[in-house]
């Protein structure tokens, strides 16, 4: 609570010329204490800790804006982008006071989000998509929205009017495969190359199992004979209020 | 006749007398040699008296050089399978290192933060490896072909990864997991070795309506870390899998998350669990650290050893975390036996109860740095003890590093850094920090002996039953010690630091021991401010073997 009333309060002053860029870094301070300098990554003050030192480096503002936002691939570094504008800002001019740079002024900087907020009633649906809570039978184990998720079922394109509509969702893509002599439902990716990609969905979370030529075999008449798989038991976990506002969210990120 | 003599002591696991034998011969089978974890083979053809002769007979350069190599390699029926940084994994003839095949992990493109990885499980014909965007990967034994791969969490949204070796128990594939710095809830997870189908998991945490739940205030449970980011062991006569449990987050700052109620706080982190293997249920727990506002991460090995205590014979549970103790459980119920110092600074307490409670506990305070020793590096890093039943000691690699460190309210954004505090590593009061190998009594916490090693420690100890002692240090010296008295036999440079964990195995009857050279790891970035010289420690990413001259044996 104590942050994002912070949040809330500063960004007022926090993005004039002269004195407000001091108040930028002040900020950027504070999210660089809690967000990099950890010990196990940088120290404190721009000192090295797990990860490299980083006052004094002769850095630019343009490389120290390029890097929080990206990571260094490969590196410890992660990307940051998804932080909130301002604040990403913030922690640019905190990095670029420690090497002695003063960031450009950035004109009619408004401290709004990178990505537009969510309602916040599909923000409660975000949250219920893709609750840690349910672990692995939570809707984002198989389908990713909104950045969220695990991309096994295809990028949804619509979205079913209502909770009654949602269980009633048919999915005869999914078929019925026998290989090493189990029968187990399956979303087939690739069935004609040199090997057979399936997932395997007897269970979440799915397993993609990668089988020799001719080594499974599918039930006469599939894809349209479906199988026993059955998408609204995946619904288990949720109640129709929950459901009703994952529809919510997933009506507000689908184009 | 000796090829004979080896495979009869390389059948595991239980010998005379019904006592756990957790020595390896000649293959290396799992991440700790055996499910055991002694990392003690019972070869001993290379011994205090020959060993001068060791020689490089192959290297094997992976070309993944980010992090170093963290890896224990598996070796079963002459041949070695080895894992890199990035999740590539290689088979290679054990006797030649000529590669057999190797199977390179299509890495996210945007991946970052903390990838590296310390080794694959082996079993059900398949070589099994953790990713650092959560996917555990199954490998054809024989072709290096990807057989079936699963996400068990969505990397993006819970800021963890695999880094840790699997274990391979029975019919399945177990797999810890990393992330507990951040706003996480750490989990183990079962898959069947053949199918990837998801077996068990067992949440380290328990969530509402589950005993122990209520050590937890309000919904920090849903973030308060237990991360199993190391593997784990398992007794196949108890059919138990036992694994430690990570730091409670957020790290250093416990307002937020400790209830004072029921018995322990903020269970089960900082723990020992012990896990029915078929379902993944709790049999017992023992939290070696309540209420861990030090990053006192209790995730390491455990070691299956049966001893004698006061005149009878118990299963034992061996086990060191980051707060420079160890610990010895009775392993079939949990019940505490000692605990004992293996570092010379632990001033985060002053003292513990004959049963095993933590007396005078010093913690980090808001805006004013702390010195405590030792801090979150560990008085042992990750890096591994062995046993050897020959002498009955366990070879441990001790951290003298502490660190100021300060703690702060933190609000929890799942998936981020949620550290509650920031530290700096700093020597301890009286001197200079160091790190020493010892042989401890690993009941009574007797030192036997003591050597001195003036920067830190960080790869893992190799006891064989030559009763030599092997590890290597960051400068890139690979060497052997007496067992029996801590001399040094033998050193080899070998190019690179180290930050892996050697071993031993035998092909055709000769015996061969195999290190990871490579420096690098976070622990490894992390003593830097401590030494300057830390930068002339090289990088690199090689598997070096040697062995006796052929005709010297």
């Amino acid at each position: 609570m104590k942050f994002a009333s912070f949040l809330i309060l500063v960004p007022a002053l926090a993005f004039g010329q002269g004195p407000g860029q001091n108040n930028m870094a002040a900020r950027g301070l504070d999210i660089f204490d809690k967000t990099c300098a950890t010990g196990y990554c940088h120290g404190t003050k721009g000192t090295a800790g797990g990860a490299p030192r980083l006052a004094a480096r002769g850095f630019d503002d343009a490389y120290v804006t390029q890097t929080v936002r990206n990571g260094i691939p490969g590196t410890g570094m992660p990307g940051f982008g998804n932080l909130e504008r301002a604040d990403l800002l913030a922690v640019v001019a905190y990095v670029d006071s420690l090497n002695g740079v003063t960031p450009p002024a950035v004109p009619g900087m408004a401290a709004g989000p990178a990505r537009p907020k969510l309602p916040a009633d599909a923000q409660r649906g975000r949250e219920l998509y893709s609750d840690q809570v349910r672990g692995l039978t939570r809707c984002s184990i198989c389908h990713q929205a909104d950045g969220i998720g695990i991309a096994v079922a295809l990028p949804l394109t619509s979205v079913p009017e209502s909770v009654a509509a949602l269980r009633q969702v048919r999915t005869p893509q999914v078929e019925m495969a026998t290989a090493e002599g189990d029968t187990f439902p399956a979303l087939v990716l690739n069935r004609n190359g040199a090997q057979t990609k399936l997932y395997d969905l007897t269970v979440p979370p799915p397993v993609l199992r990668t089988f020799a030529k001719g080594t499974v075999t599918f039930r006469a008449g599939a894809p349209s004979a479906g199988s026993n798989w059955n998408h609204s038991a995946m619904l288990a976990p949720y109640n129709d209020q929950e459901l009703e506002a994952i529809l919510v969210f997933l009506r507000a990120v689908t184009k | 006749m000796r090829y004979l003599l080896l495979l009869a002591i390389a059948a595991p696991l239980f010998g005379q007398g019904g006592a756990a034998n957790g020595a390896t011969g000649a293959d290396w089978p799992s991440y700790g040699g055996t499910q055991l974890a002694w990392r003690y083979s019972a070869l001993n053809q290379v011994n205090t008296s020959n060993v001068k002769k060791l020689a490089p007979v192959w290297a094997f350069q992976t070309g993944d050089y980010d992090q170093g190599l963290q890896s224990t390699p598996i070796v079963i029926d002459g041949v070695l399978y080895l894992s890199t940084t990035h999740s590539q994994v290689f088979a290679l003839d054990a006797a030649t290192g000529k590669l057999i095949w190797q199977y390179k992990y299509p890495m996210p493109r945007a991946a970052g933060g903390n990838i590296q990885n310390r080794g694959v499980a082996v079993g059900a014909g398949m070589v099994f490896v953790g990713t650092y965007d959560d996917y555990v990967v199954a490998i054809d034994q024989k072709t290096g072909r990807e057989a079936w791969k699963v996400a068990v969490n969505d990397s993006k949204q819970c800021g963890c990864s695999i880094t840790a070796a699997p274990l391979f128990v029975k019919d399945k594939v177990i797999v810890g997991t990393a992330g507990g710095d951040g706003a996480f809830r750490g989990y183990l997870t079962a898959l069947n070795a053949r199918t990837g189908r998801l077996a068990w998991r067992f949440y380290t945490i328990p969530g509402p309506g589950e005993k122990g739940n209520e050590t937890w205030k309000g919904d920090s449970w849903r973030y308060g870390g237990g991360a199993t980011w190391m593997t784990g062991s398992f007794d196949p006569a108890l059919n138990l899998v036992y694994w430690g449990t990570g730091n409670a987050a957020s790290d250093m700052y416990a307002d937020n998350r400790y209830s004072g109620q029921g018995e322990g706080a903020n269970l089960y982190t900082s723990s020992v669990v012990a896990l029915d293997a078929d379902t993944g249920k709790l049999k017992w727990h023992y939290q070696e650290i309540p209420k861990d506002v030090w990053d006192y991460d209790a995730a390491y090995e455990c070691l299956l050893i049966d001893r004698e205590v006061h005149g009878k014979m118990r299963k034992l549970l061996v086990h060191i975390n980051k707060s420079g103790y160890s610990w010895a459980l009775d392993r079939t119920n949990g019940e505490f036996i000692s605990a004992y110092p293996i570092v010379e600074h632990h001033t985060w307490l002053t003292g513990m109860t004959e049963d095993g409670k933590i007396l005078g506990r010093i913690e980090p305070v808001e805006n004013k740095a702390t010195l405590i020793c030792p801090g979150p590096d560990g008085g042992k890093s990750w890096n591994q003890v062995a046993y050897s039943p020959r002498t009955g000691f366990m070879y441990t690699p001790s951290l003298e590093i502490c660190s100021n460190s300060i703690s702060r309210e933190q609000e929890a954004v799942e998936g981020r850094g949620f550290l509650g505090g920031t530290w700096s590593n700093d020597p301890p009061a009286d001197g200079p920090a160091y790190s020493h190998i010892d042989a401890y009594d690993p009941v009574t916490g007797k030192r036997q002996w003591s050597v001195r090693y003036k920067y830190a420690l960080l790869a893992s100890m190799l006891a064989t039953a030559g009763d030599l002692v092997f590890t290597g240090d960051p400068e890139g010296n690979f060497f052997a010690l007496d067992a029996r008295n801590g001399s040094k036999l033998w050193n080899f440079q070998t190019g690179a630091g180290h930050r892996g964990s050697a071993i031993s195995y035998s092909v055709n009857g000769r015996q061969f021991i195999a290190t990871p050279t490579g420096w690098g790891s976070i622990a490894g970035r992390m003593i830097g401010p401590l030494w300057p010289e830390v930068d002339t420690f090289r990088a690199g990413s090689t598997l070096m073997v040697f062995a006796l001259p052929e005709e010297t044996r």
